[in-house]
């Protein structure tokens, strides 16, 4: 049955374009960010060419701040937009009621949402760090695998709470406006919360400074043994109240 | 064996009644008529017997199950909503194969095209967003149908047909009738008197009256005759006098009175025109239809 589901995730994002779009951004990302590091400094000296600006030469670490940076923002943002109505839409739209009311297990139905999320994300994000450290590694011989791929791993838990998050304010929500809402308060507070720093290595936002600080000073899982610890179990909790609150919603 | 049955069943919005006691029964095998007006409270059973509201007192058995505890017998139901909406950007075949795939029929791609061609969205290419209303209707027919289901629970199925529509959908489900149960939802009298064996009336959340089509009529058998002559004044004159009738109706140029006894109401009557000479153009007793059952059970409350 979750195959099934997912199947049907898969048709939905084929036929409404959703998939293209996220397969755009993710791949002009992987090839943009090696190539704005080595251009631009060369781009700023360009511009302001009465002064002299003294700018380090760009290395593979640029490359993947870039490639990071970009992934946490516009990446990011297209993974919310897309995914936030996933549920909350379905209810809005009665779509839920109809399938449900064919017998079809409320928990499997969202479970095979979140699985093919979290799927299409990996997979999308696995082939852009091929492909950006492939461009890197042309612009930049010495680009380290090792380090850049680890980093790389922090965004995947980072996204596993992220697409969980999605995942809980839809289930909660009656409608893409109320799942939104529900999204961007929790974000909120997390980011708030971010910049105390005792309860900071708890925080899945963590990750994604985290990230940066791999690629520019080294891999050391120590630090991130909390936060990763953290922000699955956060993970695994928000994906509980969702199913167990759906469970028990009552639809139309 | 009844397909459904109601114990007490209670549904509470905050403390907005919903459903006052319900106790309902439709035995297997009939097509269940239920009536009542807007906000009456059909839609909320219906939601009830399909698990997507909890009852808040009560239960119901369903094809033998109690919908509190299992969720089973969703699978032996076909299920068409008010406002049909489906995911707009599948064509009906695609829909189709979809609930096969998730209902487990087989060989569905010939079962497809049957059920296709049985609503007449065989032609059908497009999107299901661009569909009009009675094609959703007739699509929602589809999807419920596609299973094969022992019950079918039809929420105002001909609300948004035409003409044509209405009346090959109403076949449809009478030619179902001889495996199936069929309850269905309706405002429009007509049909039930069409295809219903059995009614439930519900008003405010209750139900006030429930019974086959034929105890209805015959409980309600109001009696009525009407009468056209060639001289009415004179006719009504004579009949106040010796009928006394409960009510007496002039219509252009008929005349409809409302008697208690029937039997000697149309011994008289002729010797009435024998007697003041008049020409007798038409005698009938009038039979309730549904709307004025309907109209005088909702009223009454
Ligand atoms: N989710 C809800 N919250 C609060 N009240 C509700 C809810 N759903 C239904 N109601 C109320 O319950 C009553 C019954 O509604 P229902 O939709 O069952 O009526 P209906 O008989 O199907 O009417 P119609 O013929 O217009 O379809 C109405 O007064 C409605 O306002
Ligand atoms: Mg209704």
């Amino acid at each position: 049955m979750l195959l099934k589901l997912m199947k049907k995730e898969f048709y939905e994002f084929r036929k409404t374009g959703k998939l293209i779009a996220m397969i755009i951004t993710f791949l002009i990302f992987s090839i943009v960010s090696p190539i704005t590091a080595k251009i631009m400094p060369e781009l700023i000296r360009s511009i302001s060419s009465e002064i002299t600006i003294i700018i380090p030469t760009p290395t593979w670490k640029d490359a993947f701040l870039q490639f990071f940076k970009n992934l946490n923002q516009m990446v990011f943002l297209i993974v919310v937009l897309l995914f936030i109505g996933s549920i909350a839409e379905e209810k809005n739209r009665k779509t839920a009621g109809l399938i449900l009311s064919k017998g079809v297990d409320r928990k499997k139905w969202i479970l095979a949402k979140f699985l093919f999320q979290i799927s299409l994300v990996f997979i999308l994000t696995i082939i852009s760090f091929f492909l950006c450290y492939y461009y890197s590694v042309i612009l930049f011989p010495d680009t380290e695998f090792d380090v850049s791929l680890q980093s790389c791993i922090l965004f995947l838990v980072y996204m596993t709470f992220i697409i969980s998050l999605t995942i809980f304010s839809s289930s909660i929500g009656n409608n893409i406006i109320q799942a939104g809402g529900i999204f961007i308060t929790i974000f909120i507070i997390l980011g708030i919360l971010n910049m105390l720093s005792p309860v900071r290595d708890y925080n899945p936002i963590y990750l994604s400074s985290l990230e940066n600080q791999w690629v520019t000073t080294g891999v050391e899982w120590n630090s991130a043994v909390k936060t990763i610890i953290s922000s699955i179990t956060l993970s695994v909790i928000l994906i509980f109240i969702g199913l167990y609150s759906f469970n028990s919603q009552e639809l139309e | 064996m009844n397909a459904i049955e109601t114990e007490g069943l209670c549904k509470y919005f905050r403390e907005k009644k919903a459903l006052d006691n319900l106790n309902l029964e439709v035995p297997k095998g009939i097509i269940f008529g239920y009536l009542g007006p807007n906000g009456a409270g059909k839609t909320t059973t219906i939601r009830v017997f399909l698990n997507l509201v909890k009852p808040t007192k009560g239960t119901a058995y369903i094809l033998g199950e109690d919908i509190r505890e299992s969720r089973n017998y969703l699978r032996k139901i076909g299920f068409l909503p008010d406002v049909p909406n489906f995911y707009n950007f599948f064509t009906a075949r695609e829909f189709l194969s979809f609930i096969a795939d998730i209902t487990d029929i087989e060989n569905p791609k010939k079962r497809i095209e049957e059920i296709l061609e049985l609503v007449g969205l065989k032609n059908e290419k497009g999107r299901i967003g661009t569909y009009s209303r009675g094609m959703k209707q007739r699509l929602g027919l589809a999807q419920a149908l596609l299973p094969d289901p022992e019950l079918l629970i039809l929420d105002e199925p001909t609300s948004s047909l035409d003409p044509q529509g209405r009346k090959e959908v109403l076949d449809l489900i009478h030619s179902l009738k001889d495996n199936k149960t069929i309850f269905f939802s309706t405002h429009i009298l007509t049909d039930v008197e069409r295809i219903c064996d059995r009614i439930g009336i519900l008003k405010e959340g209750r139900l006030l009256l429930e019974d086959d089509i034929e105890n209805i009529k015959k409980r309600y058998r109001r009696r009525r005759i009407l009468i056209e002559v060639d001289d009415l004044k004179r006719f009504s004159e004579r009949i106040k006098e010796t009928l006394k009738p409960n009510s007496i109706e002039v219509k252009n140029n008929s005349i409809i009175i409302e008697v208690l006894e029937i039997y000697n109401t149309l011994k008289e009557i002729p010797q009435i025109i024998v007697q003041e000479n008049l020409l007798l153009e038409k005698l009938e007793v009038l039979e309730p239809s549904l709307e004025d059952i309907f109209l005088e059970v909702t009223n009454a409350t």
